[in-house]
Parts: C-alpha cells; sequence; structure tokens
C-alpha cells in the first residue's frame, strides 16, 4: 500500500473537479480533470476533454499512483461540465426544466399512491423510493437502481404504468 | 446429497475469502471512520461505479507493465478490484473473446466517451 492508497476519503475528495498531474510507476504521466477517486483502490478517474466534443476518460490503479500535483482548480461551470459526463445518455434529450418537471410529477403521483419517495445525490436529481431503490433522470424504468430484485420490478412495472397513463 | 464446497485457488491478495480484513474497505466497516468520512466515500464510490458503468461496451486501452498496452473492449470490474472483465482483447496471439485482467497487473486504463 503506498501514501496515495493510505489516504482518507475526505483527503480524496479534495481532488475531485481539480485539474492535476498524477506521476505513476514506471515513469508514466497523467494529466486531467479529477472526477473521483475510487475508496476501494484508490483508482484516480481522470477526465480530458477532446477538440471533437469527445471526452478521454483514464483511469490510473491506485497502486500504480506515486504523485499526485494539483494544477489548478475548477469553476463552477467545469464541476457542472464534470458531472454529466458519467449521466446515462438519454437525459442528455430532455432539457433541466423537462426533467425537474418529470421529476416532480412521479414524485407526486408515487406520494399520492402513498409511496414514500425523497431526493437526494447532488441538486436532488436522484429520487429515492422507501430508501431502497434510487431514480435518475429521467426517471424511466431503465433508470432504477436497486439491491432487491423484488422492490425494483415492481416499481418499474408501477413507472411504466404511470408513463403509458401519461402518453 | 450433500453439495460438496468448490474451495477456489487462493486470490492475488493471498486470501481465499476475497475480502481482506485488513484491507481499508473492511476497516471502514469496523466503524473507524467519521460520518463524513463515510459520506465523502459513499460520494466518491458512486461516482465511480457511474463510471464504470459508462465504460461498458467502449473500446478501451489498458496500460500494463513493462510497456505493455493492449486493447479491449470493456466489460465489468469486479467488488474487490481484483480484476477486470474484458472482451475482444487483442493479444499477439490473436483475439481472445473474453477474458480476465488483474488489477495488479494494469496500471491504468481509458476510453473516449
Amino acid at each position: 500500500m503506498n501514501d496515495w492508497q493510505r489516504k482518507s476519503p475526505l483527503d480524496w475528495e479534495t481532488y475531485v473537479n481539480k485539474m492535476v498531474k498524477v506521476a505513476a510507476i514506471e515513469k508514466h504521466e497523467y494529466e486531467g480533470w479529477v472526477l473521483t477517486v475510487d475508496p476501494v483502490s484508490a483508482s484516480i478517474v481522470l477526465a480530458t476533454f477532446l477538440e471533437n466534443e469527445k471526452v478521454s476518460v483514464s483511469v490510473v490503479l491506485g497502486h500504480a499512483v506515486q504523485e499526485v500535483k494539483i494544477l489548478k482548480e475548477g469553476d463552477d461551470e467545469m464541476k457542472q461540465r464534470l458531472s454529466c459526463i458519467f449521466a446515462p445518455e438519454e437525459s442528455k434529450a430532455y432539457s433541466p426544466e423537462e426533467h425537474e418537471k418529470r421529476k416532480n410529477d412521479l414524485k407526486t403521483w408515487l406520494e399520492t399512491n402513498h409511496i414514500p419517495v425523497t431526493e437526494q445525490g447532488e441538486s436532488g436529481r436522484t429520487l429515492c423510493v422507501a430508501g431502497v431503490l434510487t431514480i435518475d433522470p429521467p426517471y424511466g424504468p431503465e433508470e432504477c437502481s436497486s439491491s432487491n430484485e423484488i422492490i425494483l420490478s415492481r416499481v418499474q412495472g408501477l413507472i411504466q404504468g404511470y408513463l403509458e397513463k401519461q402518453q | 446429497v450433500p453439495m460438496g464446497v468448490l474451495r477456489l485457488p487462493r486470490g492475488p491478495d493471498g486470501c481465499s475469502r476475497g475480502f481482506s480484513p485488513t484491507s481499508p474497505r473492511f476497516q471502514a466497516l469496523l466503524g473507524g471512520d467519521t460520518v463524513a468520512a463515510q459520506g465523502a466515500r459513499a460520494a466518491l464510490r458512486q461516482r465511480y461505479l457511474r463510471g464504470l458503468a459508462a465504460a461498458r461496451g467502449h473500446p478501451t486501452q489498458f496500460c500494463l507493465r513493462a510497456g505493455v498496452r493492449v486493447d479491449a473492449v470493456f466489460g465489468a470490474a469486479d467488488v474487490e478490484a481484483v480484476a477486470f472483465q474484458v472482451d475482444a482483447l487483442r493479444t499477439p496471439l490473436g483475439v481472445q473473446a473474453a477474458a480476465l485482467l488483474r488489477c495488479a497487473d494494469v496500471l491504468a486504463y481509458s476510453f473516449l466517451l
């Protein structure tokens, strides 16, 4: 275990949304915006924006990291841009206002049907049903995640029926 | 008829149970971390898992030790960061339809989104 792997999650968090240079073993070097650091393997996920609107994502495994140097801070626009990189494909088809409306409509409908639902995550984008299932934008059956298959299939069926009634 | 228990060979971490009691993850489970640290751990891990989901199916270049680079299609990663599963791994001996790359052998990997 190297020094980087021994850091605490609060330490790793300070590198997120910053432009860094990572020196790895065997004289490799990687530069990019830090998207996250995996707490299990201490792997650093870096993003580099290419000219053709594509993003190059590089992951440097924790055991290979020798030194991480912060080059600069990301501004709010960059933070927003970085947080969208791993968003599911479909959510890019709707505007933020449409997402907000879909979310609120679904939340209201769930509450009307006595299903406990809360908002969580960055900027409250994710809905959390009964504390065990999450729904991401654009709030369809495919965007549901849960570790309980029974609840997952039940809620997916409910949402499917709800969306069909909306059409 | 009782089923025989299949004891797989020891994993690379030396612990055949696959979950090392000295790993930082297990230490965190024992409650050594503060609430804030645990919150940070969860947020970081969630972003990482979304990253893995985004990588799935994309052509990826893996940088291994001794300057070896291989191309493959990203399949999956396991919970303990022991190995990566890839499809269509291009090797000098030909293309392997499916393969496991040990995390200890991989220095870095990258893909385009």
